[in-house]
């Protein structure tokens, strides 16, 4: 094969897996919501948002790295979710479902209403000049922003791995996503676990705004392309399924990355949506995982 | 077992056409409009459009409780259509007549319904949010399909050309207009109206609480759904073309987006998805708000739609006319 | 423990059972077997009922009496065997088209339409016969029958246990049915609330109607039928005249428990 060709492709594909290795964070939040209190949160765009306005906000006001709001931005998210799920969510009880899609649907209008009354509709971004740098690796391009991003994907699911799979507190998420009745009577506090779960994957999508703010514009109102992005990743990866998210924001990425290089830039959007489609009438567990119960 | 002949005159009665007389009421009120307040006509017509909206959504999403947060897609095929045909150069010479715009209206309600059709096939299988989470793909599949071609004028959108006058209006006079979605309002109510006192308004209701055991009772909840779709889509539709005549200029940006989706939904939900006249208050309400703090907000609007769905959720899930509705049981007159 | 050899007394209910008139079955399953995986929850089960008649279903829980049901009245489809309906095969056809035919169920955990009225319940099934002011006539008729015509407009949601009973019997009258399968309508009900519809029941036989149902309280199933067939673990255990079932020492076991359950 030409050799251009093959660079062309190695490219695109790396372009796809970087991205994708964003969604796939952005994803993770979401499925991991998903997976411990049934809730498909409407409102995770607009939380990765709020991460890219507060990294706007402290490079414009006190000129801080955009990495260093992440000390920022991951907490807050943190404390946003828990308090959003302890005060508002918990309330709905068992009217789950379409009660938390309405009530995320109303947050996620009122936090990007919000920021539009704050900052105004106009495009902002940031000017960091070591973020638009780029390297060659094996004749790839590589934007150092998106590896970057690349590798805090990876530090945070490696990180929320290590508090699932090793921790007490791990344990006593696993036990509430499998049975919250049962681990109520085992003694875990299911609503505190609830309300730290949430707070984790918001904190997640605030991560994710950060990382991508040197990378992009930011608008009140980007969060609305984002949560369409984390609905597709994780029902490719099947909802509640962290790793099946994981590959389902790499699969996304790389789709969306090989379909606008080879058939056409203009429907980028579009191949995801309908691989989302497909999956959601044929597969609905997921592309990967076992059977994931259906709302 | 046989039918049997009425038993009592005053036993109760199911079958009726629900709380008419607040529907007459609402109407009356919109009629006067014009008089009062004449100057202030866009207001009243994208009132009218929006509670027109929400009534044609509610058919789906209230009666036979499916939340599709893509019905812009729909009332998108009816603006373009109409918009469209109405270029006499695409129509055949016999066609050019004052009725010519109105082709383009019936004909975007047969592909909006022929789209239902297929969409509804395609995703009923999907339950609750499931279903509102395709709502979402489907709508912007149609989105993106629109801002790539050339004949729907692609990411800039349409100018409505110069219509002929219809029976002697001009269609762009605001007064014409607002005439025109009054009879969209009036004839989503009746057909609300209608549906509650039918067959198919039970069998919605049926399927909407219970699936399996609407089934059980000889009920096809997949046709019936269907059914309800189709309708609201055509009706969606015909709104979709006066939107379009409203506008005079859209692009898919406004026409066919998310957020005007979501609006259309909570505009229904607020004002109570489970009631015949909920949606036209939703509609009343927060054009209302969004008219009295327009200056607070400007564009930010939808900032209202936020905070009142979550208060809605929290404390009253049957919305603005559930509580009213409570308030009259709770005074002693069942709705 | 070793297992007591006689069946625990049974209260005796007023009333014999109907004794059906002999015929073509209306109702005809053969072989029955339903799979979930790999696991058999219904295992080659054959049955027959003729108007008239009342078929008991018994059998510890779990012994998926539930199951057979599901795949009787269409809402699981069997991976074997065949459902016949006046002889027509009706193995694969959905529940609403079956309720056309004349098979009518009720569930287990009764699930009234709770936003809607009592009467506007039935309205929802009266439907499928009758059409306008015909079917709110025949809705409000059938509740006059089973007893809830003062409770009509009521909201569903507001009913008691024995009254939600009561209502989904009302809204499976109100199909019209040939076939009627009821799946433990009378369970968790008091006394005087089981003899009502134990009568119910008997009335609606004698009409004609033929009946299968699930029970497990054993002296109601043991007074009503005509033919029981006993369940456990997805397999037949026994099967024949109420009091030669109820006799069988595996039946007895299976109810009563083996030494390590």
């Amino acid at each position: 094969m030409d050799q251009v060709a093959v660079t062309a492709f190695f490219q695109t594909l790396v372009q796809g897996l970087l991205t994708g290795g964003l969604y796939a964070l952005i994803g993770t939040g979401l499925s991991l919501i998903f997976g411990v209190m049934r809730v498909i949160n409407f409102a995770h765009g607009d939380f990765l948002a709020i991460g890219m306005f507060i990294t706007l906000l402290l490079f414009k006001t006190f000129n801080i790295d955009p990495y260093l709001s992440l000390l920022v931005a991951a907490p807050l998210g943190f404390g946003l979710g828990y308090f959003i799920q302890r005060f508002v969510l918990s309330r709905l009880g068992d009217r789950l479902s379409e009660g938390s899609m309405l009530a995320t649907l109303g947050l996620g209008l009122i936090i990007s209403n919000s920021l539009l009354l704050g900052f105004g509709a106009q495009p902002q971004s940031i000017n960091v000049p070591y973020a638009i740098n780029t390297f060659k690796f094996a004749g790839v391009q590589v934007s150092v922003s998106l590896l970057i991003a690349g590798l805090g994907t990876v530090l945070a699911i490696s990180a929320l791995n290590l508090v699932l799979y090793r921790t007490e507190l791990g344990r006593a998420i696993r036990a509430t996503a499998q049975n919250p009745l049962g681990a109520e009577l085992q003694g875990v506090k299911t609503s505190n676990i609830q309300a730290i779960v949430f707070g984790v994957g918001v904190s997640f999508a605030a991560i994710a705004g950060v990382l991508l703010m040197p990378l992009l514009y930011t608008f009140p109102t980007v969060g609305e392309n984002y949560v369409t992005k984390a609905f597709i990743v994780t029902v490719l990866g099947g909802l509640g399924n962290l790793p099946g998210a994981i590959a389902g924001g790499l699969v996304l990425g790389v789709i969306e990355s090989l379909g606008a290089f080879y058939v056409s830039n203009n429907y980028r959007d579009a191949y995801g949506l309908i691989a989302f489609l497909l999956v959601l009438l044929l597969r609905p567990e997921g592309l990967f995982g076992k059977t994931v119960k259906r709302v | 077992m046989t039918a049997t002949a009425p038993s009592t005159r005053s036993r109760p009665r199911a079958l009726t056409f629900g709380n008419v007389w607040l529907s007459v009421a609402l109407v009356a009120i919109l009629f006067i409009y014009p008089f009062v307040f004449g100057k202030a006509m866009n207001f009243g017509i994208s009132t009218l459009l929006f509670a027109g909206f929400a009534m044609s959504w509610n058919i789906l999403g209230g009666w036979a409780g499916q939340t599709s947060l893509g019905h812009a897609a729909l009332l998108g095929i009816g603006a373009y259509s109409m918009t469209l045909l109405a270029t006499p150069e695409r129509l055949p010479p016999f066609l050019t007549s004052p009725l010519a715009p109105w082709w383009g209206a019936l004909i975007g309600m047969v592909i909006a319904v022929a789209v239902a059709a297929v969409w509804g096939w395609l995703t009923f299988r999907l339950q609750g949010s499931y279903f509102a989470l395709s709502s979402i793909a489907v709508a912007l599949v149609i989105r993106l399909v629109v801002i790539n071609s050339n004949w729907t004028g692609g990411a800039e959108g349409l100018f409505m050309p110069d219509l002929p006058k219809f029976f002697g209006f001009d269609l762009f006079d605001r007064e014409t207009e607002y005439w025109l979605a009054f009879g969209f309002v009036v004839l989503t109510l009746v057909i609300t109206h209608l549906i509650r006192r039918s067959r198919m308004g039970y069998a919605l209701q049926a399927v909407r609480e219970d699936e399996d055991g609407a089934r059980a009772l000889g009920i096809d909840p997949a046709r019936m759904k269907l059914l309800a779709f189709m309708l609201s889509a055509a009706l969606m539709a015909l709104g979709g073309s006066l939107y379009a005549l409203y506008l005079q200029a859209f692009e898919p940006h406004t026409i066919l987006e998310l957020p005007l989706s979501i609006q259309i939904a909570l505009l229904a939900i607020i004002g109570g998805r489970t009631t015949i006249q909920g949606p036209l208050v939703g509609a009343l309400v927060l054009s209302i708000f969004g008219e009295v703090f327009r200056n607070v907000f400007s564009n930010a609007n939808l900032l209202i739609y936020g905070v009142l769905i979550l208060l809605v959720t929290l404390f009253a899930p049957q919305g603005i006319m559930g509580l009213f509705n409570r308030a009259g049981s709770k005074l002693g007159t069942a709705r | 423990m070793t297992a007591p050899t006689q069946f625990p007394e049974l209260t005796p209910l007023p009333g014999q059972p109907v004794h059906a008139p002999s015929g073509p079955p209306i109702l005809k399953a053969e072989n029955i077997t339903v799979r979930f995986g790999g696991v058999v929850a219904v295992g080659d089960i054959s049955l027959a009922v003729r108007p008239g008649e009342i078929l008991g279903l018994i059998g510890p829980n779990g012994a998926g009496k539930t199951t057979l049901f599901n795949a009787l009245t269409g809402f699981v489809t069997p991976s074997g065997g065949r459902v016949t309906y006046n002889g027509r095969d009706i193995t694969n056809m959905q529940p609403q088209a079956r309720a056309k035919l004349g098979m009518a169920r009720t569930f287990q955990v009764e699930r009234p339409f709770e936003d809607l009225s009592v009467l506007e319940n039935v309205l929802v099934a009266a439907f499928l016969k009758y059409r306008g002011t015909k079917a709110e006539d025949h809705a409000y008729a059938v509740l006059e029958r089973v007893g809830l015509a003062d409770r009509a407009t009521q909201p569903a949601a507001q009913l008691n246990l024995a009254r939600r009973r009561r209502l989904e019997l009302a809204k499976v009258l109100a199909l019209e049915p040939k076939v009627l399968f009821l799946d433990e309508s009378i369970a968790g009900l008091n006394p005087p609330g089981q003899q009502e519809m134990v009568a119910l029941i008997r009335t609606l036989a004698h009409s004609g109607l033929a009946i299968v149902m699930v029970e497990h309280i054993m002296h109601v199933i043991m007074s009503l039928s005509d033919h029981v067939i006993c369940m456990a673990f997805g397999e037949l255990l026994a099967e024949g005249d109420p009091h030669e079932v109820a006799a069988h020492p595996d039946v007895i076991r299976a109810y009563l428990g083996d030494d390590n359950d």
